[in-house]
């Protein structure tokens, strides 16, 4: 009994350690939401009545709203953009033996390993000279380059599991390779591209540093904007904010879980 | 038939490689035009200045006391917000650990959540959390304590950094611990170590190479960071993001500013090579 005692004893103080952790972890922009009730101009916590104001100014202030669109129109191109071309590299980097594979694939993967400080100090020299600084081809053309690396990772992943013998028989049957690719391959990728796509895109809607230096005041996005309004004025929207981020990361969290989950099967 | 299929399993190694080309050459392509020539823009600017070449600029952060206080403000900060993310991952890492896979796929979510939350979201939490009137402060009035100083000053830092990092260490050493047989901790009890004992000897041990590797890219990610500081930080918590930040917006200097960013940039590189090492060349760690 006494040894019993003696084995419980410590890993219920590592359970509570790892509670308090967990805690840590989540609590912070959980506290978030019930301030984004408040109802007036003003923190309060807990807020004394519970209403839509915040939600209301969030919506219907041109500015926030302006912000979130362009966000969401770089958002969704460059997801577009870094799908094609991920999933094209990691398509042509898994079927292909070649020297230097492993080279390419390496610097494929960089710009995960570089500091986004020294990407966007570089992109700004050098978009400049394009006229491409203040514009949303520019953001666009930045964003996908932090993108790509996850897009291949993902569809790599989803191509080695694939069972290459399905692409066999359908070649068995006559089928030609880009029919296979457009009939056989890609349909079965299908869940390692969503979950990719939605990666590129979440990446890309919370990316600020990149963002801050390539953007102007016209083609400003949310987390510039966010970034801006904790600086100098910390406006209680952003509270609304936060818990509408929070809950499309908790969205894109669940079904990329959810998607591998169907993937292992 | 069968010629054709074995000819569909030999293309790997065939001339088809031809019609890979297309699939591979853009996403090529657009990072040499996008990614690496801006980084040799950035070499190039901080060697080249207004005087012509000259490595003057790597001269005058290695010498001006200003520059020698950031880069030592930037190590002590990585250093330290890395130690503390130790604390908080390791019992987490160990916690998921010992669950069962459904459990954990669970309890994983917790992890996973703050991973894919804003760096804006947690920023501005931590303000209203750590401020002079802020939540914590709040109750630590109420139980009849004076406020702490919070925010704006290391200790926000601190709290804004683990909070970040503490995901990347948990994914670091959660593949050490579940990696060890479970016929390890048997023997050990059959042999009747306690769980303390059998902690020291046998789990800590074992999860070492993820603890560094972990430890690695956590120092990395601090060294770069650039929101937390600008955000929770005071004027004496500056990092090297926010200096270069600073020359490239404020003064205007870019050479400068550039070289501060290619020291950084190799600092980082170095740091990758040492994390590939420990993982035996598989940065990634998934096998």
């Amino acid at each position: 009994m006494e040894e019993r005692r003696h084995r419980t004893l410590p890993s219920f103080l590592a359970s509570i350690a790892a509670w308090l952790a967990y805690a840590f972890l989540v609590l912070p922009s959980l506290i978030v939401v019930p301030m984004s009730f408040g109802d007036k101009d003003e923190f309060q916590f807990p807020p004394q009545s519970l209403s839509l104001y915040l939600y209301k100014r969030y919506f219907f202030e041109s500015t926030w709203m302006q912000v979130t669109l362009q966000s969401l129109l770089v958002g969704f191109c460059t997801m577009v953009a870094a799908l094609i071309l991920g999933v094209g590299a990691a398509y042509g980097l898994d079927r292909y033996e070649f020297r230097g594979k492993r080279a390419i694939t390496l610097f494929l993967l960089s710009p995960i390993f570089v500091p986004a400080i020294v990407i966007a100090l570089g992109l700004y020299l050098y978009l400049s000279r394009f006229h491409l600084v203040g514009t949303t081809p520019g953001l666009i053309i930045s964003h996908t380059i932090i993108t790509v690396p996850f897009v291949l990772i993902s569809a790599s992943a989803g191509l080695r599991h694939i069972d290459r013998d399905l692409e066999t028989a359908a070649m068995v049957m006559g089928a030609g390779r880009l029919l296979i690719l457009r009939k056989v391959t890609l349909p079965l990728l299908r869940p390692a591209l969503v979950a990719g796509g939605l990666f590129a895109f979440l990446i890309s809607f919370d990316e600020v540093v990149i963002a801050y230096f390539i953007a102007n005041v016209e083609t400003e996005t949310l987390p510039v904007k966010m970034y801006s309004s904790i600086h100098w004025e910390i406006s209680p929207v952003l509270a609304a904010v936060s818990t509408l981020m929070t809950l499309l990361s908790l969205g894109v969290c669940l079904a990329v879980a959810f998607l591998q989950r169907s993937e292992q099967r | 038939m069968v010629a054709q299929a074995r000819n569909w399993q030999e293309h790997r190694t065939s001339n088809w490689g031809v019609f890979f080309i297309p699939f591979l050459a853009p996403a090529l392509a657009f990072m040499i035009a996008a990614f690496l020539t801006p980084l040799l823009f950035v070499a190039y600017t901080s060697v080249v200045g207004d005087q012509g070449p000259s490595l003057a600029y790597f001269g005058e952060i290695l010498t001006r006391p200003l520059y020698r206080r950031v880069a030592e403000n930037s190590l002590e900060i990585s250093v330290m917000a890395t130690a503390c993310t130790l604390l908080v991952a390791y019992p987490i890492a160990y916690h998921l650990a010992r669950r069962t896979p459904r459990q954990r796929a669970l309890l994983v979510i917790l992890v996973l959540l703050p991973f894919w939350t804003s760096i804006l979201v947690k920023s501005f939490a931590f303000t209203v959390l750590l401020g002079h009137a802020g939540i914590v402060n709040h109750v630590i009035e109420a139980i009849g304590l004076p406020a702490l100083p919070l925010l704006f000053n290391r200790t926000g830092v601190m709290i804004g950094l683990t909070h970040f990092l503490v995901p990347f260490m948990v994914f670091a050493i959660l593949p050490s611990l579940l990696s060890q047989p479970p016929e390890l901790r048997r023997a050990a009890e059959l042999m009747g170590a306690g769980s303390i004992r059998i902690f020291w000897s046998v789990t800590l041990p074992l999860s070492l190479p993820g603890v560094a590797a972990g430890a690695m890219i956590c120092f990395i990610l601090a060294l770069g960071t650039f929101v937390t500081p600008a955000l929770l930080g005071g004027r004496s918590d500056l990092m090297i993001a926010n200096l270069i930040d600073f020359h490239i917006h404020e003064t205007l200097n870019w050479s400068l500013g550039s070289a501060l960013a290619i020291m950084l940039a190799l600092i980082t590189a170095i740091c990758t090579l040492v994390i590939s090492r420990i993982r035996g060349g598989n940065l990634f760690g998934t096998g």
